[in-house]
């Protein structure tokens, strides 16, 4: 398999791919390497931090009476501690783990299947949730998200009540889980509701199914009639072909091109009606001859996710304050764990406006390299550099305290030539002029050099 | 070429030549002259109680549902013989009586929603309260009418959901110098010295590089612009003094920007409210007498709209913690020199006609404010930004 293609099928499924273990692959056959990918991911690990402090208290408050206030707060407290715990450990587990696939497509389902909460224990269960059914069967995932206490609360089915039905989850289901706007009528919205009345959750956050709450009449739904569940509903929405259309077409978008070839996702959608068995359209997808193609490589911007994550990779880098971590998400427009709404980030060129453009060209240096950006011209000695980074250091020390592990990065690329490291940290072409620029200016080191390229523009791009 | 066609051409040409100029001119008159209407939005973040903010201390129902949590009738400062105001609040009290304070009651949208983080998006994108919207209503503002990215600004660190366009977003911050450093390494002005932009929105990459070049122009421009003024108004010490202080500098300096955003949070009072919001009102209502005061100095007050609002106001009844649970309809104050209806826009609620909650019901849809101030304030087609009809209130 050709490098760059290697390169481009790792900066989708994963992070990018460092040149020593590109070295490795680059013998292999596409089917071998694809394989391999499939391999790794195969097992499931939780992501979990530790809530014993929240589930202590359950344990002791299970007898069905309701919380006290005093104790419910303290649980909140608790849990906002936790949930940027969480945070930093998805991060971190984004940017180590082996299965890159499955965490890969862990945070593509999680912008699907969108959800918050403000008890740490529930959305930890819903994102372990997506992590264990990312590459499954799509049929057993959507009944495992309607059944999610986080979800339940989130879209209301907790108040979806034979008596009083609440039409939130039944809307979202069809409009962005699985069919898309306009493939559905208000009355099978109407009607679909119904089938999801009585699902509900205990103090554990496991799914509890009320019957006394459940409306068990005959629902209408797309043409059928029958005293349908909630599972029946999925099963009816599944036999549509749009399903397979709609989650594919996402599928694409996301992994292959922003606008989406629709003979592509036609053959996809082919392959995902059969049995809605993810692993398999994700393989069908990655050994598609048109996934490589010239314009689908380099082409995508990528999300603030895919830039810090990747940034770390390369040169890993830990904030010795995590709050800061958080903060870097929130003012590049991605906070995990925190989605803006039930229809997640927009993507693509939503993520660029005037104040993520300018933060990310500027946060390698200042995360890596103490804001400093050489810009000497050849032959010339880079005298300010020292004192520059440490003016920097200085004044701003306390506010980017990072640690940088520059040793990673000098082991990884230490057979890489200088003149060949654009291909390995840049998905696309300079443009001319960058170009230009760049060989006038004196290569003072690969580590110099590196934050000149991941301070471009392009590399803003996967 | 014949005669006639030659002349016939070099009119065209010269006309064509001259237009631009005298429009530019004219253009420049206009908002020297006229003026340049600018709106200032603040967002009460948290969901405010507003039966504490306007207090209607006649009525009965008010004391027998706040025991502990009710203003006293003789703390309260009256401006009619119904209502009157939290006690925090006597700057406002002096901007009411000048005549530049309009207050609009029972504001809210119908089926109303109890999440804080919704019914923000609910306001701040002004759909229906069963739709969502990944764009804001002065995103959508910018997307139609702002020519630059600087046309609207948030005065915060990041960009809320209500200045995000389909195509273009407003531009966020707190420190027009920061933002300006930020954005200047002599590396990043390099890299595009010579570019030819004029294919650079095809590709994706090429959108960057438009964004990075606009970013930078706007950086500048702010920096520059803005420098050029220092107020002398003095302004609370905090974080929303320093807002305020700042949007001031903005728009005493001259820079065209139509709309500023500004917000103050921590008014989610589910427990010991009394304190919590007495604090904030007093930092809002000084906050905002000072700025009013800074922009009438400069000239600038008479071209100025005000809007407070907040996501949802809170429950009649208070909780077992001495505070208020989220509720629903809530008053929004509108603050400028020329208003057509000062005072109280309309009454207060009478509070025996409540719904299942106990909540307001709202009287006053939020999105025929926005539909007011689009058309008579920034004078464009209110329809083309709120994606629908609304009917237009009489305040401005």
């Amino acid at each position: 398999m050709k490098a760059k293609h290697i390169q481009h099928l790792y900066r989708r499924i994963g992070f990018g791919i460092l040149p020593s273990q590109l070295n490795k692959l680059s013998k292999e056959s596409k089917k071998k390497i694809v394989e391999h990918i499939f391999k790794t991911s195969q097992s499931f690990k939780a992501l979990k931090v530790d809530t014993s402090e929240i589930t202590d208290v359950f344990v002791t408050s299970m007898n069905g009476k309701k919380l006290e206030p005093e104790v419910r707060r303290k649980i909140q407290k608790i849990s906002r501690q936790k949930q940027i715990e969480l945070n930093i450990a998805w991060i971190d587990r984004l940017a180590t783990s082996e299965q890159v696939l499955r965490e890969k497509m862990t945070l593509f389902w999680a912008n699907h299947f969108v959800c918050e909460d403000n008890n740490i224990v529930y959305i930890q269960k819903f994102n372990n949730t997506l992590r264990k059914h990312a590459l499954g069967n799509f049929r057993e995932f959507v009944n495992a998200i309607s059944k999610e206490a986080a979800m339940t609360k989130y879209l209301n089915t907790k108040q979806n009540k034979k008596q009083k039905p609440n039409e939130n989850f039944a809307r979202e289901l069809m409009e962005l889980f699985t069919l898309g706007e306009g493939h559905y009528t208000e009355n099978d919205i109407k009607e679909s509701a119904k089938a999801f009345t009585g699902y509900s959750h205990n103090l554990n956050g496991d799914f509890v199914f009320r019957k006394r709450q459940h409306d068990a009449n005959n629902k209408t739904f797309f043409g059928k009639t029958g005293n349908f569940t909630g599972e029946d509903i999925i099963d009816i929405i599944l036999e549509q072909k749009q399903c397979a259309t709609y989650i594919c077409s996402k599928i694409y978008s996301y992994f292959v091109n922003d606008s989406v070839n629709k003979n592509h996702v036609l053959a996809m959608a082919d392959v995902f009606y059969k049995d809605y068995n993810i692993e398999n359209v994700m393989k069908f997808m990655l050994m598609s001859d048109w996934f490589y193609d010239e314009e689908n490589l380099g082409n995508k911007i990528k999300s603030p996710i895919e830039f810090l994550v990747g940034i770390k990779t390369l040169v890993p880098t830990n904030f010795k304050k995590p709050k800061q971590l958080i903060y870097m998400q929130r003012l590049l427009g991605q906070t995990l764990l925190d989605p803006p709404n039930v229809a997640g980030w927009k993507g693509g060129r939503n993520w660029i406006d005037s104040n993520t453009i300018v933060l990310r060209l500027k946060l390698p240096s200042l995360l890596l390299n103490s804001a400093y950006i050489s810009n000497v011209k050849n032959g010339n000695e880079d005298v300010m550099m020292t004192t520059k980074k440490e003016q920097f250091k200085k004044k701003y020390g306390k506010r980017f305290s990072t640690e940088t592990n520059w040793n990673y990065f000098e082991t990884h690329f230490k057979h890489v030539k200088i003149s060949d490291m654009s291909a390995h940290i840049l998905a696309c072409e300079i443009n001319d002029n960058a170009k230009a620029y760049l060989q006038s200016l004196e290569k003072v080191s690969k580590q110099e050099y590196c934050i000149q390229l991941m301070s471009l523009p392009e590399y803003q791009m996967c | 070429m014949d005669r006639r066609k030659f002349l016939k051409q070099s009119s065209l040409a010269s006309s064509l030549f001259f237009v631009p100029s005298f429009v530019r001119a004219f253009e420049e008159v206009a908002s020297n002259k006229l003026g340049y209407k600018r709106l200032v939005i603040i967002q009460l973040s948290g969901g405010n109680d507003g039966l504490n903010t306007i207090v209607p201390f006649r009525n009965d129902i008010y004391y027998k549902e706040r025991p502990t949590l009710s203003i006293a009738k003789t703390d309260v400062i009256k401006l009619t013989d119904e209502v009157g105001l939290n006690p925090s609040l006597t700057p406002l009290k002096r901007l009411y009586d000048k005549g530049y304070l309009s207050i609009i009651n029972n504001v809210g949208y119908p089926n109303p929603v109890r999440s804080h983080f919704r019914s923000m998006d609910i306001w701040q994108t002004a759909t229906d309260s069963d739709t969502f919207s990944q764009s804001g209503w002065v995103g959508r503002y910018l997307d139609n009418y702002g020519k630059q990215p600087y046309s609207a600004i948030e005065i915060d660190e990041s960009l809320s959901l209500a200045m995000k366009g389909e195509t273009i977003n407003a531009i966020a911050t707190k420190d027009a110098k920061a933002f300006y450093n930020l954005a200047r390494d002599p590396y990043f002005k390099n890299i595009y010295n010579h570019q030819n932009d004029t294919h650079l929105s095809e590709h994706n990459l090429g959108y960057l590089y438009k964004s990075m070049i606009a970013a930078q122009s706007s950086a500048k421009y702010i920096y520059e612009t803005s420098k050029t003024v220092s107020s002398l108004q003095e302004y609370p010490q905090n974080k929303f003094g320093k807002q305020l202080k700042t949007t001031a500098q903005f728009i005493n300096s001259g820079l065209e920007t139509k709309v500023f955003y500004t917000s103050l949070n921590g008014f989610d009072t589910h427990a010991n409210q009394l304190n919590t919001q007495k604090r904030l009102l007093k930092q809002y209502a000084e906050g905002i007498e000072a700025f009013v005061k800074d922009l009438k100095n400069n000239g600038t007050f008479k071209d100025t709209l005000i809007l407070t609002f907040s996501e949802f106001g809170r429950r009649v009844k208070q909780n077992a913690s001495v505070g208020t649970d989220h509720g629903t309809a809530n008053n929004v104050f509108v603050i400028g020199e020329n208003l057509k209806k000062q005072g109280f826009y309309n009454n207060v609620a009478s509070l025996n006609n409540l719904d299942e909650n106990g909540d307001l019901k709202f009287e006053i849809d939020f999105r025929t404010i926005y539909a007011t101030v689009l058309d008579k304030w920034l004078e464009v087609d209110d329809k083309k930004v709120l994606n629908k009809s609304f009917s237009q209130l009489n305040f401005i």
